[in-house]
């Protein structure tokens, strides 16, 4: 039972941190209907950004906003010089998926050209881990948690009652029928881009304080659970893809503490991830939340 | 720079190009002509890879640990790795392919590569975790007697020969009536569904054949490479593959080798003469990488067509005469039906004279036999009743018409009768055969076509090749015909189809768009084309829906004369349609439909004077 409680503990932070991903993503794709594959790359940047800050100034606050800044600049970027003028373009979805592929492998590479391909990590001095209630953290840990609440109570503000929020869900719904009622459909979706960076940015530093190092490839790897906990939750559906997050969260982390003969199931961690979508995306094709067509043309 | 360097140099090109072709060919027939964007195709050819090595290199010693552990012959490891990677194929094929498409098709797809990768690098007794699997040095070499010097060449020899084996292959299969129907998969599933079309079955088809050619391509990259482990690749290096196919252009077998010229022989090799930077050995390969990229996203925004886009085929015709130059068709029409006095009169008599415009209810002894037959048909989304015990009977060799407001739920009916959508209860009977629980393909093979709101032709095709893959015959569209059957490609199409399609085109006025992509033509001739295909078909029962919608007068005239020519030839037919004087002129009986349930059925004139009707149309109250 303590054993429980405390991957339980674990569990927690490692879904608070998919949730900050899985949502920036889900924001992505609600405003543009595209799919960002080169999403991890944010992630990616938001780590390095705070990185270099981190080794100029040795300040925590300031590699966090670095990271947040950096993140959101990054995925403006993405929105503004490639997917909008996709999306104007009227290309079509999938070619759009497709040319994010191609985002994420040029970003990968500028990355390792400039900082190369072996890892880094902070020197972030650790605490001791704490006793609160049954479970075990440290500083950092706790910080992680608190902030990731902090940012998803924000989010949940700004999209269910404010003006942006509510224009950001016309577009979600009908992005032609937004704009015939007057909203700027490619300012929301910028704006949403640059939003979803600003929290995907974070959660890449967060990502990097918790794991410990990173390389230019680390983004990708956590997109593909990120990947996971979104559509699992329901692609471009906030609140169900957080639900999502914490469920993917928790249940990697259960499986990842057994161990099976001498191996830990802790490095099956992605291929877990993917069963479990395999068997939602089956069961329920638009995710955890939604109700099943009976045929596939329905 | 000496001789040997270069006929070196060439034999490595030469070499590595055709592995890499074979793999991109591979992926062509998935991406390119099913339409499907496979992220999981390196995974099958690292299993090639990493198969073709366990099965030939014999027991592992220890503390290195693999699976089998073989000592075949390597043309048999070849057969074990291509096997494998179809195996792999199917399983991602049957969850991935059955209701999954788009991006959800991709995610699936590229769970699928991650689950092999990391099995691959982290389960150790399975290809040694991250050492890998080595060892195979030169397959061949020795049972054939081919010096150390030699053995390059030969190589080269040896993946060409394959290559073009593959090659031929793929054109036959390309031309030939599956690789037309897997091709309209991609163009559109639904009527390819309604044209009886196993879609899952075909998908499935090619999607094995895809990957078990990736496989075979990892053969022969094992051979080349003599080992393989989880540095050797990533899942995500597949990119060099799209980034091939796109830029020569997707669904063309010259288009795509053109491709695997460019990227492969201009972006990678044209770096291996750069000097190194010292200090930064990741820079030169990241910078072709980064090209790789800019390519692809560039190709997709300015040309996703590719330099080569997909050829047309043109196909001979039995009997073409040269056509003189006449007016083009609109004007055709016009003139037939200014030579045709007054047909809205002559209608009634072209109908069977046995047929008694009557619903079969209420029909005397003598009347047809019903050939569809629906009984308490629902359907629910949820809270909403779309169809709500919907009945009626269709007497054969009959046109009846089914009308209501909008909202009625008349289309709904139709998907529930073809298949398109699953009744929650009721029953659909159809030649005596109860079929409401019957998939679309099949539906559509018993004789049942329809159409839909919008014309749904294959854009991608030509007419000519629309209206061949209107007549669904099984034992032509084999893969297997397709790849050793009589006939290369698109010759091997049967002469009686063609001359069929030609007959049919002349008849719907379309000889000279027979060669023209469905997709360029207007609505007015989409309509004709739809028409042309039932026409192949041969259907015995015919459901248009909303034939009439965006359709001027005098194409409306040639569509009523199309169907009294159906009647005529004893096929019975269902219009739903919105236009009451084209109900008046084509019908034999009406069904009126309001909020999901029949609320009058019979002869036109009769329904003039109903009260129901009259209220449903106008949105009173409706009592039934």
């Amino acid at each position: 039972m303590q054993q429980l409680l405390l991957t339980l503990g674990f569990g927690l932070v490692a879904a608070a941190i998919l949730s900050l991903s899985a949502v920036a993503f889900t924001l992505e794709y609600a405003v543009t209907n595209v799919a960002n594959l080169s999403h991890g790359e944010i992630l990616t940047i938001g780590a390095y950004a705070a990185y270099v800050v981190h080794q100029r100034t040795g300040n925590l606050l300031l590699s966090a906003i670095a990271a947040a800044l950096a993140g959101g600049i990054t995925a403006l970027a993405m929105q503004t010089l490639v997917i909008d003028r996709f999306i104007r373009n009227r290309v079509g979805t999938m070619p759009t998926f497709i040319a994010t592929l191609g985002m994420s492998f040029i970003i990968q590479n500028i990355l390792v050209i400039i900082f190369g391909a072996s890892s880094v990590a902070y020197t972030i001095p650790q605490s001791a881990p704490m006793h609160i209630g049954p479970f075990l953290w440290t500083s950092t840990e706790i910080m992680i948690l608190l902030t990731a609440l902090a940012i998803t109570g924000l989010l949940f503000v700004i999209i269910t009652y404010t003006q942006f929020g509510k224009a950001l869900r016309a577009v979600y719904q009908n992005r032609e029928l937004a704009r015939v009622t007057g909203i700027n459909a490619q300012f929301i979706s910028a704006a949403t881009w640059a939003l979803a960076g600003l929290v995907a940015g974070y959660a890449g530093f967060v990502l990097a304080e918790s794991v410990g190092s990173f390389t230019p490839y680390f983004g990708f790897s956590f997109f593909l659970i990120t990947l996971t906990a979104t559509v699992a939750g329901g692609l471009g559906k906030p609140f169900s893809t957080m639900a999502g997050a914490i469920i993917v969260g928790l249940v990697l982390e259960f499986i990842g503490s057994f161990n099976l003969g001498k191996y830990s199931l802790a490095s099956y961690n992605l291929a877990f991830a993917f069963a479990i979508l395999a068997i939602v995306i089956l069961v329920r094709p638009r995710g955890l939340f939604t109700k099943p067509g009976r045929s596939m043309f329905e | 720079m000496t001789l040997q360097f270069w006929s070196q140099y060439i034999i490595t090109i030469f070499t590595e190009g055709a592995i890499f072709g074979i793999a991109a060919l591979g992926l062509n027939l998935i991406w390119g002509w099913a339409g499907d964007f496979d992220l999981a195709f390196y995974g099958y050819v690292a299993l090639g890879a990493y198969m073709t090595i366990v099965l030939t290199v014999g027991q592992p010693i220890a503390p290195a640990q693999y699976i089998f552990g073989l000592q075949l012959p390597y043309p048999l490891a070849m057969l074990g790795a291509t096997l494998a990677a179809a195996v792999m194929g199917l399983v991602v094929g049957l969850i991935a392919l059955r209701n999954l498409r788009g991006i959800y098709f991709s995610i699936v797809t590229l769970g699928a590569v991650y689950v092999l990768y990391v099995l691959a690098s982290q389960y150790v007794p399975l290809f040694d975790g991250y050492n890998g699997v080595f060892g195979l040095i030169n397959p061949m070499a020795d049972v054939l007697g081919i010096s150390f010097n030699d053995y390059p060449a030969f190589f080269m020899v040896f993946c060409l020969v394959i290559f073009a084996g593959i090659v031929l292959i793929l054109v036959r299969l390309s031309g030939s009536k599956f690789g037309l129907a897997l091709r309209s998969l991609r163009e559109d599933e639904r009527a390819a569904a309604a044209f009886g079309r196993n879609i899952y079955m075909l998908k499935l088809k090619a999607y094995v054949l895809g990957a078990a050619i990736g496989g075979l391509a990892g053969s022969l990259f094992a051979a080349y490479v003599t080992a393989f482990n989880p540095s050797a690749w990533s899942p995500i290096e597949a990119i060099v593959l799209y980034s091939a196919i796109l830029v020569g252009g997707k669904g063309n077998i010259r288009g795509v080798i053109f491709g695997v010229v460019i990227i492969f022989m201009v972006v990678q090799e044209s770096t291996r003469f750069l000097p190194d930077i010292p200090g930064h050995p990741s820079v030169i390969p990241s910078l072709r990488l980064i090209t790789i990229g800019l390519v692809l996203v560039l190709f997709l925004f300015f040309r996703p067509q590719g330099l080569f886009p997909e050829r047309r085929y043109h196909y001979h015709l039995p009997h073409v005469q040269p056509e003189p130059e006449t007016a083009p068709p609109a004007a055709t029409e016009a003139a037939a039906t200014v030579a045709v006095p007054d047909v809205a009169t002559t209608a009634p008599a072209m109908a069977p004279a046995a047929v008694p415009a009557v619903v079969a209810n209420a029909a005397p002894i003598e009347s047809p036999p019903d050939i569809l037959v629906l009984e308490g048909l629902s359907k629910h989304f949820g809270g909403v009743a779309a169809v709500d015990g919907c009945s009626f009977r269709v007497p054969k060799g009959t046109v009846t018409g089914l009308i209501g407001p909008n909202g009625a739920g008349k289309s709904t009916a139709i998907d529930l009768i073809s298949g398109f959508k699953r009744s929650d209860t009721g029953t659909v009977t159809f030649e005596g055969t109860e079929i409401q629980n019957l998939p679309p393909h099949e539906i559509s093979r018993l004789g049942l076509i329809r159409t839909f709101q919008t014309p749904r032709e294959w854009p991608g095709l030509t007419v000519l090749e629309n209206i061949l893959l209107a007549k669904f015959e099984p034992d032509q569209e084999t893969l297997l015909r397709s790849m050793l059957g009589p006939g290369i490609g698109h010759h091997s199409v049967a002469e009686a189809d063609l001359a069929r399609a030609r007959a049919i085109i002349e008849e719907f006025g379309l000889t000279k768009l027979a060669n023209e992509l469905a997709g360029n033509l207007s609505g007015g001739q989409k309509r004709l084309v739809e028409f042309a295909r039932i026409r192949m078909a041969e259907p015995k029962l015919i459901i248009l829906d909303e034939p009439m919608g965006g359709v001027n007068p005098v194409l409306g005239e040639r569509m009523a004369r199309a169907i009294e020519a159906f009647v005529a030839s004893g096929t019975t037919v269902i219009v739903v349609e919105h236009n009451l004087p084209f109900i008046e002129r084509v019908a034999h009986q009406v069904v009126v439909m309001a909020q999901g349930a029949v609320i009058a059925a019979g002869p036109f004139e009769s329904l003039r004077s109903n009260q129901s009707v009259i209220d449903a149309y106008l949105g009173d109250e409706v009592t039934v």
